[in-house]
């Protein structure tokens, strides 16, 4: 499938046997990728793995909004036509769906994106490969309190067409590569273990730095060790770039998805045009920045990406929701390219490009240095429940800060708060900001959060 | 039973030749090659947003040699591609051989040569489209006409009818006509700026009856109460509390907080809690935990089909079956792949699974559960002075290096002087698992056993599971809320 006539061609027999069926809009949506995959276990290299996957996808709509969808990877004529045959059958059982409008038309332009695909990636051998897993490895070799790390290097090349009735027709190519470290420390003197985790995903094998990776994640260890129980207490909360990803922009991206948003499951629902935090909180979902993980072109229908503020000092736009064309039509809005879809197999849902919680003037270390008694956020396993809002979960990293100094981890705390409330009391935000996938965040601190201790 | 077309492709002439361009190369191979077909279907409100179907074939090759490992996943599948990935496959394994620092060797098992066949009463294969749509139809239908508070609705159907064809190097050739089925109920309620939801769903082994079952047909109306319910609960107030909980929360904690430290992968990777623990006390001594992934247990419960968590043979041509994991609160046995049970010197216990043949297979666990004792579900609560009774779960998860596991329960009822009080909703428990082992502080009985299906995810990858046990009690956990 690298030509793309070949690939043309066949979108078009799939649209034609559509159209005599008649199905009313059709679009079909081919990807390929080839991946490798390298697996560290018991710091040792355990698996190297390389593959591909190619596959197409057909939706199809009758006059009423009825939609049928049905994909394979078998990429035979014959089996295409069975596909094709296969969603029409699921478009004549479906509901009528007024809402559903169109499909997205053909565009003129498109805004152009810098730096998605990196040939280096595309030509990666598993030889070249294993060097930046042996970084992870050397390493945790050499440091003293590493017993064991498991971790990952991978990369991939990413082909995608979109072809559809209204005569869109565009493709695009781009390269993603990872790397993750999972480290298990122990304190030999107290016997005590911890574990911490880093990762990095880019678009440019360049940019990868397994040496910085598995030394934070070495880092993230050591604090976690030796945790104790504290005392209930209310007290400001520091949150990492980690722990605001986890914490406020997760939850945020599903909230500000505006099919949440028309079921109502959003607790946002209500507050559009409200003031919900500081002045100096800023939001943007941007998909143009060059090289960024979720920067594109073009979404998951073909729609051009652009850049979006969801908050805006502080007020919580209007037009702060991230559509899919579906969604748009049904408010009569325009798309805002955020159509999110993994490869063939899946329907376009709604997504991300690159969430942005943009970087204030405190510096960290003023922040922490500023606290008398409070805690330092990194990592929760928790996540708010987003039609409320309330959250209440464990600390699964995190430490107690005094007199402006971080101190011991913290073992079986507990804390609760509601994301509006949230929102409200953030005091400070740092001007350093860190980059993980399609998320960027600065520290943030949290006023008056309710701390449940375990000690008695 | 006759294999499918697209499986045949394996001949003997194939596999000679695949077992001629692995000698003196590579110690142990497998090619697992699988013909996927399925639905899904998703209606929200009463619309359909999701009618889909899908067809994919599918194939992974696996090589190993001297504690490395190489995997091939193509593309296309024919003879050329097939014998281009072996190739691929074991250059890739000779390459992590040379790296790696634990050297070990595959202990050859007999060969398993058998052709598995789920028993439906009912084939999802032939089922028309109709037919499946109309059931989801009919969950959508109660659950929004249940009450005006209800905003908001979401039923999905998903099934999966797969053929699946297991070869490797000890001569073993399996194959298995499998067919899957879950169904999910989401309703969403609003009583003017509070929004509360509920979520159930049923899964198994086995054919359109599984719609058929008391469970299947009352789930949408099961979730609308719930929704509605929760609309009245209370938010928790934080401290330590005797906490007892039902057996879909026992099964939680016995999987996520204890079941994953027990996975053997997990053990040599020195991150679980269980490190140096076979034979040594983990637990009170009434204690018994199992994992029992085995077909036919279904009727256990009165189902006409097999636990979501079954399956005959795992992803390593190694055959389900009983492992006792603790015996009267002692530590007997991990779970095991063929790579774990090589390195530890024991049989390997059949818990080597992938989610697809594309994915390489890790330890997983397949139904486990913690065995009854002898409590009434209300002599526990008559016993408990101050407390909280805690009901389904939302999730888990755990820590296994140290073993702080948190649960967000669904329902949970305050007690007081042995009487259940009302409800509060978002409880979260947390503990430590090794401390929380010994300070249960009651066991029910068989008439409380029950379990629940789901799926599990480790490494990036889903497999579905069972877990369960009985009511139990246990003191000082800690109970998490906003106030």
């Amino acid at each position: 499938m690298q030509n793309k006539s070949d690939v043309s061609n066949l979108a078009l027999f799939a649209l034609n046997i559509a159209e005599k069926l008649t199905a009313k809009f059709a679009e079909i949506y081919f990807s390929l990728s080839d991946y490798l995959n390298i697996d560290i276990e018991e710091n040792s290299i355990k698996n190297n793995e390389i593959g591909s996957d190619l596959g197409v996808g057909i939706r199809v709509i009758n006059q009423k909004g009825s939609l049928g969808f049905a994909y394979t990877n078998r990429l035979e004529r014959n089996y295409i036509e069975k596909m094709v045959k296969t969603a029409i059958s699921m478009m004549r059982t479906g509901t009528e769906d007024p809402d559903f409008k169109d499909l997205p038309p053909k565009y003129e332009v498109y805004k152009s994106v810098n730096g998605l695909y990196d040939k280096d990636i595309k030509y990666l051998s598993i030889e070249d490969s294993i060097l930046y897993a042996e970084d992870l490895i050397n390493i945790c070799d050499k440091d003293d309190m590493a017993i064991s790390q498991s971790g990952n290097f991978s990369s991939s090349y990413n082909k995608t067409f979109i072809f559809n009735s209204n005569g869109l027709s565009i493709d695009s190519k781009t390269t993603i590569s990872s790397i993750s470290s999972h480290v298990i420390v122990k304190d030999k003197i107290t016997n005590d273990t911890s574990f911490g985790y880093e990762s990095q995903i880019e678009r440019n094998l360049n940019d990868i730095n397994g040496k910085e990776v598995v030394k934070t994640a070495l880092k993230n260890a050591k604090r976690n060790l030796n945790r104790k129980k504290i005392k209930s207490i209310k007290a400001p909360l520091i949150l990492t770039p980690k722990g605001v990803i986890s914490f406020i922009l997760r939850p945020l991206a599903s909230a500000i998805n505006a099919e949440t948003f028309q079921y109502k499951r959003s607790f946002l629902v209500d507050r559009r045009g409200e003031c919900l935090g500081p002045e100096f909180l800023n939001i943007e979902d941007n998909a143009l920045i060059d090289g960024a993980v979720g920067s594109a072109t073009f979404d998951g229908e073909g729609v051009p990406c652009k850049n979006k503020r969801v908050i805006d000092k502080g007020k919580f736009l209007k037009s702060g929701l991230l559509h899919n064309s579906y969604t748009a039509g049904k408010e009569d809005v325009e798309s805002s390219g955020n159509a999110a879809r993994d490869s063939y197999s899946s329907l376009p849902a709604i997504g991300i490009t690159n969430l942005i919680l943009q970087s204030g003037k405190s510096s960290k270390d003023d922040i922490i240095r500023n606290v008398k008694e409070g805690i330092l956020l990194d990592y929760t396993g928790d996540r708010p429940n987003i039609s409320t809002g309330d959250f209440s979960g464990l600390i699964l990293q995190g430490n107690l800060i005094q007199n402006g100094e971080i101190l011991d981890a913290l073992n079986e705390t507990m804390f609760g708060i509601n994301l509006l409330d949230l929102f409200k009391n953030i005091e400070e935000i740092s001007k350093e900001t860190k980059i993980y996938g399609p998320f960027q965040a600065p520290f943030v601190k949290i006023a008056d959060v309710q701390i449940i201790g375990s000690a008695s | 039973m006759e294999i499918a077309d697209e499986l045949k492709i394996y001949d003997d002439s194939l596999v000679k030749e695949l077992s001629n361009l692995a000698r003196n190369n590579i110690e142990y191979w497998d090619i697992r090659t699988t013909l996927n077909n399925g639905t899904v279907l998703s209606f929200t409100n009463q619309r359909s947003k999701e009618i889909s179907s899908y067809e994919t074939l599918e194939c992974g090759i696996r090589a190993f040699i001297n504690g490395g490992w190489g995997f091939c996943v193509l593309k296309k599948i024919d003879k050329n591609n097939i014998i281009d990935g072996f190739l691929k496959a074991i250059k890739l394994a000779r390459k992590s051989q040379s790296l790696c620092k634990f050297q070990f060797n595959i202990k050859e098992s007999n060969p398993l040569n058998k052709k598995f066949k789920i028993k439906s009463v009912r084939n999802l294969e032939s089922i028309d489209i109709k037919d499946k749509i109309e059931i989801v139809k009919i969950h959508e239908d109660i659950s929004s006409k249940y009450s005006k508070e209800i905003k908001n609705t979401r039923t999905v159907y998903l099934d999966r009818y797969s053929k699946n064809l297991f070869l490797n190097s000890f001569g073993s050739q399996v194959y298995q006509d499998l067919e899957v089925l879950r169904l999910f109920s989401a309703v969403y309620a609003q009583r003017k700026g509070l929004i509360q939801n509920a979520m159930n769903s049923v899964g198994g082994v086995g054919g359109f009856e599984i719609m058929e079952t008391e469970a299947a047909q009352n789930i949408s109306l099961k979730s609308a109460k719930q929704a509605i319910m929760l609309l009245d609960a209370k938010s928790p107030v934080g401290g330590k509390f005797n906490v007892i909980m039902d057996p879909k929360l026992t099964g939680t904690f016995i999987h996520e907080a204890f079941g994953h430290a027990c996975e053997a992968d997990i053990v040599l990777n020195k991150e679980s809690i269980l490190e140096d623990k076979i034979g040594k006390t983990v637990a009170i001594e009434e204690v018994n935990v199992i994992d029992d992934p085995t077909i036919g247990q279904g009727k256990k419960f009165n189902l006409p089909y097999e636990l979501y968590g079954s399956y005959n043979v795992d992803d390593e041509g190694i055959p389900s079956q009983k492992t006792v994991i603790i015996e009267d609160g002692v530590l007997r046995n991990f779970l095991h792949n063929l790579e774990t049970a090589s390195r530890m010197s024991i049989e390997p216990n059949g818990h080597g699974r992938a989610n697809s043949s594309v994915a390489t297979p890790q330890v997983r666990m397949g139904f486990t559960y913690l065995e009854p004792k002898d409590w009434k579900l209300e002599e526990m609560i008559e016993d408990t002075k101050s407390g909280v009774l805690c009901e389904d779960f939302q999730y888990g998860y755990t820590d296994t290096t140290t073993g702080n596991f948190q649960f967000k329960c669904k329902f949970s009822y305050r007690i007081e002087n042995g009487e259940k009080k009302e409800l509060m909703r978002d409880v979260s428990l947390s503990g430590m698992t090794l401390e929380v082992l010994k300070r249960i502080t009651a066991i029910g009985d068989k008439s409380t056993f029950n379990y629940s299906d789901g799926i599990c995810g480790k490494g990036g990858q889903g497999v579905r599971v069972c877990d369960g046990g009985p009511f139990i009690r246990i003191k000082d956990i800690t109970v998490g809320g906003l106030n």
